[in-house]
């Protein structure tokens, strides 16, 4: 036995480390020393696999974020109006939006010359076709149109076409049958266009403001008073001198509220009159004629006659609305400005919700709590909780914050709202409190690591000087420990801004009448329901009636929202640097 | 390794053999019969050692003889430690500090202490030194002024870092940031100090700046040093205690010890043939 492992050991040792040298070299005769290995053994093949999904990944990931930002950037620049005519006589004028082959079908080949069939059977029954967006959905009943290319007779841009952003009704493409300038019908003339449609945007955002601040503040003030009343009539009983006098005080009150009302609206119907005086006629391509107050038009421009600085000066000034309005057309145009602020306000609400929450938790997990089976128990489940589907919390956070905990709140203090919910709806404070249980366990594991990358002999320095646990800890280990802290935020933050699914349970909705924060007593409105840029993709994209009109936005949107996320985090980042910079360790 | 019996029985080993100078001050900390186990592992075995008041005691020792453990049991350090367990008693003014209900951090207060690696905080010079007294609740800025400079000054780091008081503690060099170290621990005015090979990191020049600083400081405080270094020990200390596997061998003035020691172990170790 163990003289064949004598002779066993040293032959398979050659073996294995000089490989097919010492084979060579054994068969050889001459003593070959090669100081190689397998190509297996030096890892090579690993390498290049890992190389290689390394690649894949980096393509991925920059191909996705090319596609979002090209389609994002590319979305607002103007582009030309074509005139189509087609074969069987319709004239068509609309913008291409995108295009490509597709199988052409058998009823429409009948429907066809012989020269034409033969054409598309060569190749192979595929046509390509273009998709304009021809807009008049007013007149049209539709958005888009595909064209076939072996239906277009002659393609034209002439310059004399215009795009019209309108109010209601989103874009009307055509010329300019007239204006009327003071309920006169005058030549169309494009510097007294240009002048009357400021005037008359003008006298549109006056009314905006007279309609919605400062009749809205009055709406306000009159539902107070109306509150008021029905506390009264809670607090001290149906007909009690009390809540009697309470009644005519606020009811003498809303009679006054009412009278400013009046005054409010008369100017409103003022000015209305006058705007309905300045008007401009569209025509479509097919000749009908659309008359409308020009205050209703938000942009207008001759798509087809545009220098390259006033297409530039388009495109900021769509960015710019994007970025500052509300939106209209069931969100397809206008702004995103209520979903930034939403998206934006709820994060930051997050974070103030998830940072002392997960920082104290794993403080107490990591420093104070005795290390055992319970403590590796809290914390398996903590990195478990990662695993729980989001819309899971969704369902939790309405169930416990919005019914429970709202619903309690409710009944408290404000019982003159009943049966309307105050609390007890989906809000922005739920929804950023659900989130922050949704992002807590990120903090949590984030937050121990650091605590524990603390090096002891700092922990002992401070204790030899005095100081008790809690100063050392605040003193020293937390400082220490925040940069690492910190990228708990961060990644916390981001899961928490791209989050959708939750949100639509908690207070996300499609379109809020009025911002979490406003100019109204007690100005910041946490039981609110907010919109959300995330959610606004998901409304546009796939909810909305026209989905092929949403479709630009939901890239813009999205770019938006990156865009977003980046500059919150390059911000925590920063901080966090400053931070490291702070207690980075010198060169010995 | 650890079956001392049978060593003790190999060396003919005696009992702790006492001749120690002893202070007129009394004893400041009184080390009685103190055992102490990491979980399982046994790694001081009755241990007495009356340390002198306002004298410099030396702990020698080869590595892992239990030096730094005896060192840190004297304020608690050791406290950190899961599953440490002891038995015996340290006396200071006549309470056991292991008795239940002393106020640790009282404790920590009356000692200073200077570990092996130099462990400065994060934060600045200044911050650094007056930090025993900021978490005792002094603010006044004249107190902590006066006291940076009186403990930078003392542990040689005045000069060097006079002009940078405000920059953080750890752009200091390591050498730099020992004697920071010994600036904290003597920023309180404590007692005791206890030392843990304070000198290992720094160049000979600081080495006699600390060595000057504790024949300085002797008489007004209580030092408690551990060092490997016999010279040092031998230049600094008035008493010195031998160690050998977490046992005190030798417990005796300094001269004593190392020209005449009573045991064998301790002579073999001071002479250099084993160690
Ligand atoms: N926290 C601990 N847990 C378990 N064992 C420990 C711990 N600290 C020290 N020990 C053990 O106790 C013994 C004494 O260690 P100690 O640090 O006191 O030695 P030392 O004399 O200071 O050595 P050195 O001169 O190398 O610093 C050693 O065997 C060491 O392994
Ligand atoms: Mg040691």
């Amino acid at each position: 036995m163990s003289v064949s492992n004598d002779q066993d050991i040293p032959a398979s040792g050659a073996a294995g480390l000089a490989g097919v040298a010492a084979r060579e070299a054994t068969g050889g005769g001459r003593r070959v020393r090669r100081f190689s290995a397998d190509l297996s053994a030096v890892g090579e093949p690993a390498l290049w696999a890992f190389g290689g999904a390394l690649a894949l990944g980096i393509i991925l990931i920059s191909g996705f974020l090319f596609m979002i930002a090209w389609n994002g950037m590319t979305t607002f620049w103007p582009k030309p109006i074509e005139q189509v005519e087609l074969r069987d006589g319709t004239v068509l004028a609309g913008v291409a939006t995108r295009g490509g082959p597709y199988r052409v079908g058998e009823d429409v080949l009948l429907t066809l010359d012989d020269a034409q069939r033969a054409e598309i059977e060569g190749e192979l029954g595929i046509a390509s076709r273009t998709l304009y967006k021809t807009a008049n959905f007013d007149l049209y009943g539709d958005d888009f149109r595909w064209v076939s290319d072996f239906e277009v007779a002659s393609l034209s841009q002439p310059d004399d076409f215009w795009y019209f952003e309108r109010q209601v009704w989103g874009v009307f493409i055509g010329r300019i049958a007239g204006l009327t300038v003071g309920g006169e019908p005058r030549e169309m003339d494009r510097a007294l266009l240009a002048r009357e449609h400021t005037a008359a945007r003008e006298r549109f955002a006056q009314m905006r403001r007279l309609e919605q601040r400062e009749i809205g503040a009055i709406n306000h003030r009159i539902e107070r008073e109306r509150l008021a009343q029905r506390r009264a009539v809670l607090r001290h009983g149906e007909g009690s001198p009390q809540s009697q006098a309470a009644i005519e005080a606020a009811q003498a009150s809303i009679a006054e509220l009412q009278a400013e009302f009046q005054t409010l609206q008369a100017q409103v119907n003022e000015i209305r009159a006058t705007d309905r005086q300045y008007r401009i006629q569209m025509e479509e391509v097919g000749g009908r004629v659309v008359d409308i107050e020009l205050s209703q038009i938000v942009r207008l421009f001759p798509s087809n006659d545009l220098s390259l600085g006033q297409k530039i000066g388009i495109y900021f000034s769509r960015w710019w609305e994007f970025i500052s309005t509300e939106p209209r057309e069931a969100n397809t145009q206008g702004g995103v400005l209520p979903a930034i602020f939403g998206t934006v306000a709820m994060t930051l609400l997050m974070v103030v919700f998830v940072a002392p929450f997960g920082v104290i938790t794993a403080l107490y997990l990591r420093e104070y709590a005795k290390q055992g089976r319970i403590t590796s128990l809290v914390r398996i489940s903590v990195n478990n909780l990662a695993g729980v589907p989001s819309i899971v919390y969704g369902v939790f956070g309405l169930g416990f914050f919005a019914y429970t905990m709202g619903g309690s709140i409710d009944q408290l203090f404000y019982a003159e709202n009943l049966p309307n919910p105050t609390f007890g709806k989906g809000g922005i404070l739920w929804a950023s409190l659900t989130l922050a249980l949704l992002t807590v366990p990120v903090v949590i594991v984030a937050t121990e690591e650091a605590l524990s990358a603390v090096p002891r002999s700092m922990r002992e320095g401070s204790l030899a000087c005095g100081a008790s646990k809690w100063q050392t800890i605040r003193y020293i280990v937390l400082p220490k420990a925040m940069p690492g802290i910190m990228t708990g935020m961060i990644l916390a933050m981001a899961r928490g801004a791209g989050e959708v699914a939750p949100l639509m349970l908690v207070g996300v909705v499609k379109l809020a009448p009025a911002l979490p924060i406003d100019g109204f007593y007690p100005f910041v409105h946490l039981d609110r329901s907010f919109m959300h840029l995330g959610f606004h993709i998901f409304d546009v994209g796939f909810q909305s009636r026209n989905s092929e009109a949403g479709k630009p936005m939901v890239f813009v949107t999205t770019l938006l929202l990156l865009a977003l996320i980046v500059t919150m985090n390059a911000t925590a980042i920063i901080i966090r640097n400053r931070l490291k910079r702070k207690y980075a360790d010198g060169q010995f | 390794m650890t079956d001392t019996a049978t060593i003790d029985a190999a060396q003919g080993y005696e009992p702790t053999a006492n001749h120690y100078k002893t202070s007129d001050q009394g004893v400041a900390l009184d080390i009685q019969n103190f055992n102490l186990w990491y979980g399982d592992k046994q790694a001081l075995f009755d241990n007495t050692l009356p340390v002198q008041k306002g004298l410099v005691t030396a702990l020698i020792g080869p590595s892992g003889c239990g030096k730094s453990t005896l060192l840190r049991s004297l304020n608690r350090m050791n406290d950190l430690v899961d599953g440490l367990r002891i038995s015996g008693k340290v006396l200071v003014d006549g309470f056991d500090i292991y008795n239940k209900g002393v106020d640790v951090i009282a404790l920590r207060k009356r000692m200073g202490m200077v570990f092996q690696k130099p462990n400065p905080f994060a934060m600045s010079i200044y911050d650094n030194v007056t930090y025993p007294l900021r978490v005792d609740g002094v603010t006044k800025k004249s107190i902590l002024d006066e006291t940076v400079e009186r403990s930078l000054r003392s542990a040689a780091l005045w000069d060097e870092a006079k002009d940078r008081l405000h920059d953080s503690a750890l752009g200091l060099s390591g050498g730099q940031q020992q004697r920071l170290c010994i600036a904290r621990g003597i920023a309180s005015d404590p007692e005791v100090l206890l030392m843990d090979e304070p000198c290992s990191a720094l160049d000979p020049i600081a080495t006699a700046k600390i060595e000057e600083l504790i024949g300085q400081l002797a008489g007004a405080y209580t030092i408690v040093m551990v060092t490997h270094s016999m010279s040092q020990a031998a230049r600094v200390s008035h008493n010195t205690a031998f160690m050998y596997l977490g046992r005190l061998i030798e417990y005796g003035e300094t001269t004593t010890i190392f020209t005449n020691p009573k045991q064998a172990r301790t002579n073999d170790y001071v002479t250099g043939r084993f160690g």
